[in-house]
Parts: C-alpha cells; sequence; structure tokens
C-alpha cells in the first residue's frame, strides 16, 4: 500500500513535526488516501521492480522515490500491536548528531556534512516487550567492622548479622529488539522510550520511513529479556544489602515468570557514514534523540593535533623556564 | 585548516604572549649588562692573567677568545672570573695543607689556596670573584675532579643547587669540547650574576619535554572518543511504581568479635649535610663534581 494526497496525487508521509500526515508536494496535511495493492515485486507507484529482504515491511521505491507498505507483512501474524509514532524529525535529528559528534576532534572533515547527513533514514525497528513477575529470595551472612584506637593498641570489632531479603518486582514492557540487522548492544543503548506515547499501530505512521516485521518470535528472544531482568533484579538485591563490608550468601532464589509479550514497532534514526572502505553507522533515537555511535578517526587530524599540542606545549614551558631562569 | 587555528587559537596566543615576555626579559637583562659596567678595585692582585691551563687542553686561539670573553663579563658582573686546568695528582698538595682532606676535595684546597695567594677578587684582594679548577688527572679514587669555588657577591648568589646546576651545563661538553665547556661555565655565571634571581629553580632541560609528552598524551585521551554511547536505562526504568517490593528485609544480629593488636611505631631516620668553611680569613663557598 502507499498514501497518495487527494488534492494532488503526491506521496503523503508522516510528519514527526506535525505529528500528523503530511504532502511535501503540495503541504496538506491529513490528506492521504490508501492506496492498496499487495505486490512484493513491483512498487505500487511506477511498477519499478523492488528488491526486497524477507523482513521489509516498508521502503522507499529507488525509482520514484514513493514510501510503500506492504500488507502482508504488517497484517496478522505480523501485525504489530503498537507503534511508537516518530517524534524526532529528520531536522532534529541531523542537529542531535551534530550536536554530539561536532566536537570530535579526530573525525574527518566531511563526517557531519549536510550532504551525507541528508541520507539519513528513519527506521521502524521490531522490538518485543515483555512483561515479567520476580520473585527473589535472598539469606545471607553479613559483616559490619568498626575500628578504633586506644593508646598504641587498635581494636577491630567484627559484628556478623544474618540477612534475609524477599523481593518482589513487576518488570513491566522490558524492550529486546526483533532485528539481525540492528546490533542488540546498540539497541539496547537507545533504551529507554517514553511509552506513553504507544498507540495502536496503523500503517500510516509508517508512511515515510523503512520498516521491518519482527525477524524472531518472542520466545525465540525471551533469553535477552530474561537475562536483563536478571541483571536488574540483581542489582536491586545488592542495593538493599548496603552498609556490609562483606556478605556469604547461603540461599539465593531468583523466580522469572513471563506472563506475557507484545510485538510494536520503535523509531530509530540511522546515518551511515563510510570512510576508507569502512562503514560507520549512527543511529538517533526517533523519539528520544539520544544518539549512538563512534566517530572514525582521521590519522591526518590526530597527527596534525598531536604534533601542535606536543610542540607547543614544550615551547611555552621551555620559554616560561627561561623566563623563570631570568627571574 | 580554519578549524585547526579556531581550535588552537588560545594556545597561540599564550605562547606570542611567553614569547614577547621572553624577549622583552632578554631585551631588560641585555639593557642592564650593558649599563653595568664595574670598575675594578683590587690593585693588590698578583696576576692580571685568568686562564690557567696547566693541562693543556685548550688551544692558544681558545685560551685568547676566554680571555676576552672573561674581561667583558668581568666588568658586567665586577667580579673575577678564572679558569684552571690541571693534569696532576692534587694529593701531597692538598693533605699537606688539610690533612684530613678528602679525595673529592683536593681540588678545593687547591682552589682556595690559589685564590688567597694570588690575591683574586674583583673589588679587594679576597674578595668578589669565582674560579673553576679542573683537574684533568685521575687521583686515587679513579676520578677527575672539578671545583667551582665562590668568593664575596658570587659566595652570596649561588646555592648548593645552583653550582650543581653550573657545573652539569660544565661537565655536559667538557670531554668532546672542553673549549665550550669552559665557555658555558663564564656565560652561566653571567648569567647567573645579572639574574634577578627571584626564583632559585634548577628544573632539568628535559622537563618541557616531558610536560609537552605528558599534555599530548592527555589531550589524545581526551579527544579519542571510542564509546558508542551511554547506558541510560536503571535497574528500575522497568520496574512496575519505579521500585520493588521487599517483603521481608531483615537484618539479624548474630555476634560478634574482637581482635587488637599492638600498633607498631618505627623511628625514622634522617639525612643530611652539607658544610661550610672559611680559609685564611676569606669566606669561600663553593662545590664539586666528578666524571
Amino acid at each position: 500500500m502507499l498514501f497518495k494526497c487527494k488534492n494532488c496525487g503526491g506521496n503523503t508521509v508522516y510528519s514527526p513535526e506535525k505529528g500528523r500526515m503530511y504532502c511535501p508536494h503540495c503541504e496538506s496535511t491529513d490528506s492521504g488516501q490508501k492506496i492498496g495493492d499487495n505486490s512484493l515485486t513491483q512498487c505500487t507507484n511506477c511498477g519499478a521492480p523492488l528488491q526486497l529482504s524477507e523482513y521489509t515491511s516498508a521502503c522507499r521505491c529507488e525509482h520514484c522515490g514513493t514510501y510503500l507498505i506492504f500488507d502482508e507483512r504488517v497484517s496478522a501474524p505480523y501485525e504489530p500491536r503498537m507503534i511508537l509514532p516518530f517524534h524526532v524529525g529528520r531536522k532534529m535529528a541531523a542537529e542531535q548528531l551534530e550536536r554530539e559528534f561536532s566536537n570530535r576532534l579526530f573525525a574527518p572533515a566531511d563526517f557531519m556534512s549536510a550532504k551525507s547527513l541528508e541520507k539519513m533514514e528513519g527506521i521502524y525497528v521490531p522490538f518485543w516487550l515483555y512483561n515479567y513477575d520476580v520473585n527473589y529470595d535472598f539469606a545471607g551472612e553479613g559483616t559490619r567492622i568498626r575500628t578504633w584506637r586506644s593508646g598504641d593498641t587498635e581494636y577491630t570489632e567484627t559484628s556478623y548479622y544474618e540477612v534475609i531479603r524477599k523481593m518482589d518486582a513487576d518488570f513491566e514492557r522490558v524492550p529486546v529488539d526483533a532485528s539481525y540487522v540492528m546490533a542488540d548492544g546498540i539497541m539496547d543503548l537507545m533504551e529507554p522510550y517514553d511509552y506513553q506515547e504507544l498507540t495502536d499501530f496503523g500503517p500510516e505512521y509508517m508512511s515515510g520511513f523503512l520498516s521491518e516485521r519482527y525477524n524472531q518470535q518472542a520466545d525465540e528472544l525471551a533469553v535477552r529479556a530474561e537475562s536483563k531482568v536478571k541483571d536488574a533484579s540483581e542489582n536491586l538485591m545488592q542495593g538493599s544489602l548496603s552498609g556490609y563490608a562483606s556478605i556469604r550468601p547461603y540461599h539465593r532464589n531468583l523466580n522469572l515468570h513471563k506472563k506475557n509479550d507484545c510485538y510494536v514497532l520503535m523509531p530509530v534514526w540511522q546515518y551511515v557514514y563510510r570512510y576508507k572502505d569502512q562503514t560507520y553507522l549512527y543511529h538517533v533515537n526517533g523519539q528520544t534523540g539520544k544518539v549512538v555511535g563512534v566517530t572514525p578517526v582521521s590519522k591526518a587530524k590526530v597527527a596534525a593535533y598531536g604534533v601542535s599540542v606536543f610542540a607547543m606545549v614544550t615551547m611555552i614551558c621551555g620559554l616560561l623556564m627561561h623566563v623563570l631562569e631570568i627571574l | 585548516m580554519k578549524e585547526y587555528f579556531r581550535y588552537f587559537k588560545w594556545i597561540y596566543i599564550i605562547l606570542a604572549a611567553v614569547a614577547v615576555l621572553t624577549i622583552g626579559l632578554h631585551a631588560g637583562h641585555w639593557g642592564l649588562a650593558k649599563m653595568a659596567d664595574y670598575q675594578r678595585t683590587n690593585g693588590s692582585c698578583a696576576t692580571e692573567e685568568r686562564v690557567f691551563d696547566y693541562a693543556g687542553v685548550l688551544s692558544d686561539k681558545e685560551e685568547n677568545k676566554l680571555r676576552k670573553l672573561i674581561a667583558k663579563r668581568e666588568k658586567q658582573t665586577g667580579c673575577d672570573i678564572v679558569l684552571v686546568t690541571l693534569d696532576e695528582p692534587l694529593e701531597e698538595y692538598a693533605r699537606a695543607i688539610e690533612p684530613n682532606v678528602v679525595s673529592s676535595e683536593f681540588v678545593r684546597v687547591y682552589a682556595e689556596r690559589q685564590w688567597e695567594e694570588l690575591g683574586f677578587g674583583y673589588d679587594k684582594p679576597d674578595g668578589d670573584g669565582v674560579m673553576l679548577v679542573d683537574n684533568w688527572s685521575r687521583e686515587d679514587d679513579g676520578r677527575i675532579h672539578t671545583w667551582f669555588c665562590t668568593t664575596g657577591r658570587a659566595f652570596d648568589a649561588y646555592y648548593t643547587d645552583d653550582i650543581d646546576h653550573l657545573l652539569d651545563n660544565v661537565y655536559r661538553y667538557v670531554e668532546d669540547d672542553p673549549y665550550r665547556a669552559y665557555k658555558t661555565y663564564v656565560n652561566d655565571f653571567y648569567h647567573d650574576m645579572m639574574g634577578w634571581r627571584l626564583f632559585h629553580l634548577n628544573l632539568p632541560g628535559f622537563l618541557p619535554w616531558l610536560i609537552g609528552f605528558v599534555t599530548c598524551v592527555i589531550f589524545m585521551f581526551l579527544n579519542w572518543s571510542s564509546k558508542e554511547g551511554k547506558k541510560t536505562t536503571t535497574a528500575t526504568t522497568y520496574v512496575a511504581g519505579r521500585q520493588p517490593d521487599f517483603r521481608v528485609s531483615e537484618d539479624r544480629f548474630l555476634r560478634k568479635t574482637v581482635t587488637k593488636h599492638k600498633i607498631q611505631t618505627s623511628s625514622s631516620g634522617g639525612h643530611g649535610g652539607g658544610h661550610s668553611h672559611g680559609g685564611g680569613g676569606g669566606h669561600h663557598g663553593g662545590g664539586g663534581h666528578s666524571r
């Protein structure tokens, strides 16, 4: 399917800035009309052949630039229950990237050029959200140590305690990305999202962006969610054991009970930068604007700045030493 | 390039300011040296010679150049500047005067005796001046000893560190180029006497290089960012109500143990030293090095 403007016939897209459908050709809003077609092999608008991966659910036709959404990949069993619409637009995402990386001294000169930033793409990434009940029982022996001096004698008092904790926690909407293409570590760093803005899924939010359906089932990815929940539970338990010099656990029982899961689409901007035959990926959270990525290093800049700092500091120190000797 | 100059703007300004300060101080120093014209008032000195190259390590031409330089520096500093090179063991000579003197100070005994006997001193006998005695002959300890002797105003101006600094500079060249080493002695003495000497700093010459290198490493480290991004979730991010429920949280006291131990006090030793000596009514200072 695609969305066409009722007024001019142009491709309408979802505008993060306006929070509604928008026609970039005639600038009218909410004029999008759904045009249905379920072809996965050719563009609904121009008929050009499409080359899609098996997970692509929305793409941009390379020939006519129209944003296409594929019905069979956004309807059952692949219909997302909810979607978090883009809140950060292309311009704001580019600004966020510039703000984050413009002061990176050793980045190549054209790293954040306006031309390269134009190629940035907005992507809806498939996520599973998991709900877990956690019960954590802990028992151990803790020590508290106090030392004091009297005359030339030092006393050390060690107090022993039996430490018992029983913790319950409801973990809600723990996110795990369901895309092979997106690196798990990067997607974890994109968190957190503000779930208040999650809304019922509608394909119109996808017009103007790329997207995938989930690559893996919820059960396959539950192990990652459990790992996150376990780590967080351990941290919470450790936090409750502060004040002890040492803790010797003799009973630990962490029970996780998965309640349910939910398939959603989350917004991410992706900027691809190629430097010296290497590809560098940058991601901006499409809702919060959080930026994740590593800047490439220009060896020429490192040499120029490093030698300059060394030479100038040496000269300044040498001259200052000379001045002090004269004085 | 524009970005480069913008980034280093302040460091360039600081560099320029320090360079201007250095040039200004040098100009002031040079002006003072020009104005300085001490009149010699010691008429009892037994010789007008200042360069005694008994070891024969200098050519005639080099000796003459040193004499000219010394004559100029004496007028500027108001101090006699004497250079003696020897190539003979001094044990017998020194022990005849000071029976218990150690081998490293044979040259000191020689320098002080020569200074007094010849009546050196710019203002009066045994007055303002310095003498460098470099004995190229190895004593029984297998070392070559050098002594820098100071009297009068030079004695007041020189601290032990300053003497070490001057002798270090002399030793930097003496084996390969004695003339350069002795010229350094004369010029360093001139700079030491003409400086305002607000700070008695003898910083090692490699210090600016070291500071430059360390600063460069820190600069690289701070700017070489390899971090992908900060983790901005916490353990409670996905917990309902942002906090877990601790149904049971008990800390039951079990027992207590107390241990004690004696605190060992250690007596600390110290080290220190230094010496001063007066000879024959004069007040000499100085210090020696060996190689």
